[in-house]
């Protein structure tokens, strides 16, 4: 048992780095005197780059450790690449965020909680027991209120952490409900136990239903899909920018990454054989992906709507990542092995994409000391480097070539058309139109607008520029050159114990 | 036939006809001479001090919090030290590892102030937020309870 055990620890480096780092940059946060604060960002990187070196030296594994409580296979190595990436580059941001910077006593907690989170990510990405999942969830969850109530001076900080617990609560209770549900009916915590208990025989359709829905309330909160968004536009506008980029980001990957896995690992049919490839029936005649194209539906075009009203830039990409949810969800309507490969993909692009537009918020928030639209009127002759860049990742966000926006959706749609769903499509299609408007006007204030009051050029530090260049680079890169990422997906839809 | 499910129905139905069909006897059958300090609440014998909805400090909270911590380890550490002999270094070391994470948080409590009542008056950092900034208002003393 104890040699087991030792073998599975194994599998688990990564993890296991990334918790030594979290109670490193703690004390650490003792420790350290006020003005050498760096220091532990500088550990917090090394830990999260040791985390990821291991991911990759582990990634051809494929096994499930812990008596079936999670699984290190190539779809969770792959959201965990796209998480410690996003976690690297948001521990980078930390260091020119004025918002961050000015709580000096606070830095070991803040670094710290975002080890934490990544971690509570990692072990989402990899979770093959409905509790386990839940756990992970928590773990995520709880970090990210204490954060996104970081600079807990500000009002409105305190309100979205405030609103995100209260929200965060009511989804997990939900989702708990299911589970319980889902054990009464199965008997098993276990997803491959209730994928056998459901293959075995029928259960009450109902309610396999409700216990369905309950779990997709707290998936949805997770990415923040309608009708369970409520809480984004606040949350995203409360807290730090560079909690906002990562909450947009990485808690949304590992979200999908879970949701993912629950679905294809409990309501696959293995005894259908004869489908084409990648393609795989739902057990007994439970048209899930039915519930989640109506969910996929709402969530873009709510997002996309209601974005075109916004002026505050926070809320502007609050709304566009809540669209960009439901884009992704498309894939996950699909579920082949080409819906599943497209999320992946995008959620690379997206990384890239997301993360530079919330850059490009915190560096003009930096210096004008304002998110609203109309700040950023004439920028594009004050800081014609950051304005460009910014244009850049809205060009890509909104889904146009060359970018690698326009790959990500092209993936997706090409998904979706393979498998007859050709009406999601063009209400997809019809959603990204609405987008470039709100996006085009924010790139017409910057250009084609004069600028208000103060005219004087915004220089940035070179530091702050090669960043920007790290982001904007891949955007544009990825759009022309996307083999290596579209294979790199492809191998990683493999999950552990699937056919 | 009943289910597993049918029985704890069952166990739940009996639970509250026991608790309730004990207040209606005892209602019944016992005499009714109330007076002021009856009807007052009880307090171990105390006379009651005012009402029970009080705000309470809020570091109780973290008292509390730090108590559950070293609590779970206790319960931990039991069936530990049963199977100890068993395991040998391995499970010295597992449990090793479990005590120094506890030993972090215990150190974070320290420094950060929460072990000591009297607690210093906070220092409130004045951060300036770009949008929407609020001032933070003048603190002030917490009232002890």
């Amino acid at each position: 048992m104890v040699e087991q055990l030792i073998a599975n620890l194994r599998g688990f480096i990564p993890e296991v780095s990334l918790a030594v780092t979290f109670c490193v940059a703690l004390v650490a946060g003792l420790i350290v005197k006020k003005h050498q604060q760096e220091f532990i960002s500088v550990l917090a990187l090394v830990g999260t780059l040791i985390a990821g070196v291991f991911v990759l030296i582990y990634a051809d594994q494929s096994q499930t450790l812990f008596s079936g409580m999670i699984v290190a296979d190539p779809f969770a190595t792959y959201f965990k690449v796209v998480i410690t990436l996003c976690s690297i580059i948001i521990i980078l941001f930390s260091q020119y965020s004025s918002e961050v910077q000015q709580t000096v006593k606070r830095m070991g907690e803040y670094y710290a909680l975002l080890v934490a989170m990544t971690l509570g990510m990692f072990l989402m990405v990899g979770a093959t027991n409905l509790l386990m999942m839940v756990l992970a969830i928590e773990l995520t969850s709880l970090t990210s209120y204490i954060l996104s109530g970081y600079t807990k001076e500000a009002t409105d900080s305190s309100e979205a952490s405030l609103k995100y617990i209260i929200y965060g609560a009511l989804s997990t209770g939900l989702m708990l409900y299911g589970i319980s549900i889902l054990f009464g009916l199965t008997g098993a915590t276990d997803m491959f136990g209730v994928n056998q208990a459901l293959a075995a025989g029928p259960v009450n359709a109902i309610a396999l239903l409700i216990a369905s829905i309950l779990i997709i309330a707290g998936f949805g909160y997770k990415i923040s899909a309608v009708p369970f968004h409520f809480w984004t536009p606040d949350v995203y506008e409360g807290a730090p920018v560079t909690i906002t980029a990562f909450l947009s980001v990485a808690s949304k990957a590992a979200g999908f990454a879970v949701m993912i896995r629950f679905f294809k690992v409990c309501f696959i049919d293995s005894n259908v054989v004869g489908l084409p490839a990648g393609m795989w029936a739902s057990l007994q005649g439970f048209e899930w992906n039915n519930l989640v194209a109506i969910l996929a539906v709402l969530t873009m075009t709510l997002g996309n709507l209601v974005a075109v009203w916004q002026d505050n830039m926070k809320r502007l990409l609050a709304y566009s990542s809540i669209a960009h949810a439901g884009y992704m969800l498309m894939g996950v309507v699909v579920l082949s092995d080409k819906g599943v490969a497209a999320v992946l993909i995008y959620f690379a692009v997206y990384l890239f994409m997301n993360l530079g537009a919330f850059y490009c918020v915190m560096l003009v928030a930096n210096k004008l000391g304002s998110e609203h639209i109309d700040s950023y009127k004439g920028l594009g002759h004050r800081a014609p480097l950051l304005s460009t860049a910014m244009v850049v990742f809205f060009i890509s966000l909104a889904g146009l070539p060359p970018t690698a926006g326009f790959i990500g959706k092209l993936y997706l749609f090409a998904a979706l058309l393979d498998a007859q769903w050709v009406w999601l499509a063009v209400i997809g299609a019809l959603n990204s139109v609405v987008s470039l408007y709100y996006y085009v006007r924010v790139v017409r204030n910057m250009f084609l607008r004069d600028p208000e009051g103060s005219a004087e050029p915004v220089a940035l530090p070179v530091a702050q520029v090669v960043i920007l260049l790290a982001l904007v680079i891949p955007t544009l890169v990825l759009g022309l050159y996307f083999g290596p990422l579209v294979d790199f997906a492809n191998a990683s839809v493999v999950m552990f114990g699937l056919p | 036939m009943l289910t597993e499910f049918g029985k704890i129905l069952i166990f739940l139905i009996l639970g509250a006809v026991f608790v309730a069909g004990g207040l209606v006897t005892s209602w019944i059958l016992r005499p009714k001479r109330p007076y002021p300090e009856k009807l007052s609440s009880y307090e171990c014998g105390e006379e009651p001090v005012g009402n029970a909805w009080v705000r309470f400090n809020v570091r109780f909270y973290v008292i509390a919090l730090v108590f559950l911590i070293f609590d779970v380890e206790v319960v931990f550490l039991f069936p530990w030290a049963l199977v100890y002999r068993e395991l040998g270094l391995f499970a010295f070391l597992e449990m090793a590892v479990f005590l120094i994470i506890l030993l972090v948080g215990l150190a974070y409590v320290w420094v950060k102030g929460d072990l000591d009542w009297d607690k210093p008056k906070p220092e409130i950092p004045m951060l300036k937020r770009s949008v929407n900034l609020v001032q933070p208002k003048e603190v002030q003393e917490p009232t002890p309870v």
